[in-house]
């Protein structure tokens, strides 16, 4: 039977497998044939998993004995910073090439007790450090819908492979947008989790204190989908939030939007992201929504301090890296000179810049300047945004201040390429969740995204609005 | 930044850094700090705020304790971890010396 990938959702793949209309082999070998076509040109997968015939008898297994779950047999990319047990997760770094996971990633345990198939790892920016999944040391990936633009990133690979049919939704994860703005430059629906709602363990650490997994697919609903699967307490990490403090009370929707205006006009917009928004704000105003300006003038700083914290919090959990326990070593005299030879071939310019970056504004003298008012100025941030949700259900933001930029258009400027995620800071600064809608595309197929932050551990309302706004398109 | 600070934190880093690439990054880090320092406009405002709204609601920010005994007997585990390792003996990771 044919399947029509671009309309295929988790939910009439589900009922397709079920109703044994189609095998799981079958759906497998589908998005295969898309990988074996595209991936030469796209290089969203760095490897194809080995063990695929076993993961399919194992979901075949689940469905003819009635015990599927809606993800049971559903084709899966994942990131490449993201544990698989007896599989490579390397995070597109030279330093762990041939780096073999041990265990399991909490995400890939509660997925494979689902019987999902795992089709491979997905190319992403060097330790998730990029913004257009050009740092990766396995070559860079390109956004299907123009190959001479950037997937965004850092979770490139896994955007590009859900919007190029390379696979029916993804994992992604992100310190300060990754799975956000990749997701938008390829037309699709990403969610960045409320902190701790997602377990981090088995993850390739970047910015503890920011870092989180997430899904993207084509639609809300599937997002939804994943995103509860997920959403569970792991004692293996001690910032999971346990199962009783997930129940708080969720009060019915305002429908109530803020725009925070200030924060907006800081973000130095393109006319037409502009434009689309302002429409896109209008038509939800058709569906009873009120849409009013706020007032939050301290957002404009989130991007400042959020590069101060993430390169500190980088600096700390790079030091892990060697050439002694595991991944790359360069043989030397002494080991001073293995640490210093393994880390210099190991990690890529970006990754260099930040761990220096970040002994710097932790280092004696500064450490008052940077760190410490950047830790007050985040405090901070989460006050004047949880207020402001005494008001709102939400605020409502482009993804992204501009469209999917060209192949090598900002790598040599670091400062511009940061500014891909002045959006996106809030939200892992104040630990909230926060979710992109796609919301059209230019005359040239471009996709626009729109972005919608929620109070903590209110994803509901995340999939609630976009749900609405995918309505409009 | 000058190049002399840039080679002191790839010290301090453990990363080796070569002369152009030092003046390189001294460049960038110029820009990345000037965009940064923008922070600095609101540091004197700290000083004067309310008790933080978020502190009463941070309900999940606790210690978090266990025994302090072995969690993972799974010597398969071991192998596996010393399978990533660049040198072993003796089913130990092998160090070079450092006395």
């Amino acid at each position: 039977m044919e399947i029509n990938l671009r309309e295929l959702t988790i939910s009439k793949a589900h009922q397709l497998l079920i109703d044994q209309k189609i095998k799981v082999k079958d759906l497998v070998d589908v998005y295969l044939g898309e990988i074996k076509e595209k991936n030469k040109d796209i290089n969203a997968y760095l490897e194809i998993y080995n063990n695929l015939d076993e993961q399919i008898e194992k979901a075949q297994e689940l469905i003819d004995s009635g015990g599927a779950t809606l993800l049971t047999g559903i084709p899966i990319a994942i990131k490449d910073n993201i544990l698989y047990k007896g599989q490579i997760a390397s995070a597109s770094s030279l330093i762990l090439e041939n780096y073999v996971a041990t265990y399991d990633s909490f995400v890939v345990e509660r997925l494979k007790d689902e019987g999902v198939i795992f089709l491979g790892r997905t190319n992403m920016d060097e330790f998730a450090m990029g913004s257009s999944t050009e740092t990766s040391a396995f070559g860079v990936t390109k956004n299907p819908h123009d190959i001479s633009r950037v997937p965004g990133g850092s979770s490139g690979g896994s955007a590009s492979a859900v919007a190029g049919d390379m696979a029916l939704v993804a994992l992604g994860t992100e310190t300060c947008g990754s799975v956000r703005q990749p997701a938008s430059f390829c037309g699709l629906v990403g969610l960045k989790p409320s902190y701790g709602a997602v377990s981090r363990s088995g993850i390739i650490a970047m910015g503890s204190s920011l870092d989180q997994v997430g899904p993207m697919a084509k639609t809300v609903e599937e997002v939804e989908i994943v995103f509860k699967a997920i959403s569970k307490y792991d004692k293996k990490d001690s910032t999971s939030i346990p199962e009783e403090k997930r129940d708080i009370e969720k009060k019915p929707l305002k429908k109530k939007i803020g725009i925070p205006r200030e924060f907006l006009e800081s973000g130095g917009i393109d006319k037409a992201v502009l434009n689309n928004f302002e429409e896109t704000c209008q038509k939800l105003k058709s569906l009873g929504y009120e849409i009013v300006d706020i007032s939050l003038p301290i957002l404009k700083y989130s991007l400042a301090v959020y590069y101060i914290i993430m390169p500190a919090e980088v600096s700390s959990n790079l030091a892990r890296y060697d050439g002694i326990r595991y991944g790359l070593s360069i043989d030397a005299d002494n080991l001073f000179d293995v640490y210093a030879k393994s880390r210099a071939s190991g990690f890529g310019k970006e990754v260099r810049r930040r761990i220096l970056l970040g002994t710097y504004v932790l280092s004696h003298g500064y450490y008052d300047a940077y760190y410490n008012t950047a830790i007050k100025v985040r405090k901070m941030i989460k006050d004047e945004i949880n207020k402001a949700f005494l008001d709102i259900d939400a605020f409502i933001t482009p993804t992204v201040p501009f469209l999917p930029f060209k192949l090598g258009e900002k790598l040599n400027d670091p400062v511009s390429m940061y500014l891909c995620d002045i959006f996106s800071a809030p939200a892992n600064l104040a630990n909230i969740p926060a979710i992109t809608i796609p919301s059209g595309k230019t005359n040239e197929g471009l996709p626009f995204g729109v972005q919608i932050t929620a109070p903590f551990l209110r994803e509901d309302v995340l999939f609630q609005i976009g749900k609405d706004i995918e309505s409009l398109q | 930044m000058d190049i002399t600070e840039i080679k002191k934190l790839a010290n301090l880093s453990r990363i080796d850094i070569k002369d152009d690439e030092a003046k390189a990054m001294a460049q960038d880090f110029d820009a990345i700090l000037a965009y940064v320092d923008q922070i600095k406009e609101v540091s004197e405002e700290i000083g004067n705020k309310d008790e933080s709204i978020t502190d009463k609601e941070n309900y999940f920010l606790y210690n978090i304790m266990r025994e302090d005994e072995v969690a993972n007997n799974d010597k398969g585990k071991r192998e596996d971890i010393l399978k990533n390792a660049p040198d072993t003996q003796d089913g130990f990771i092998k160090v070079k010396q450092i006395l």
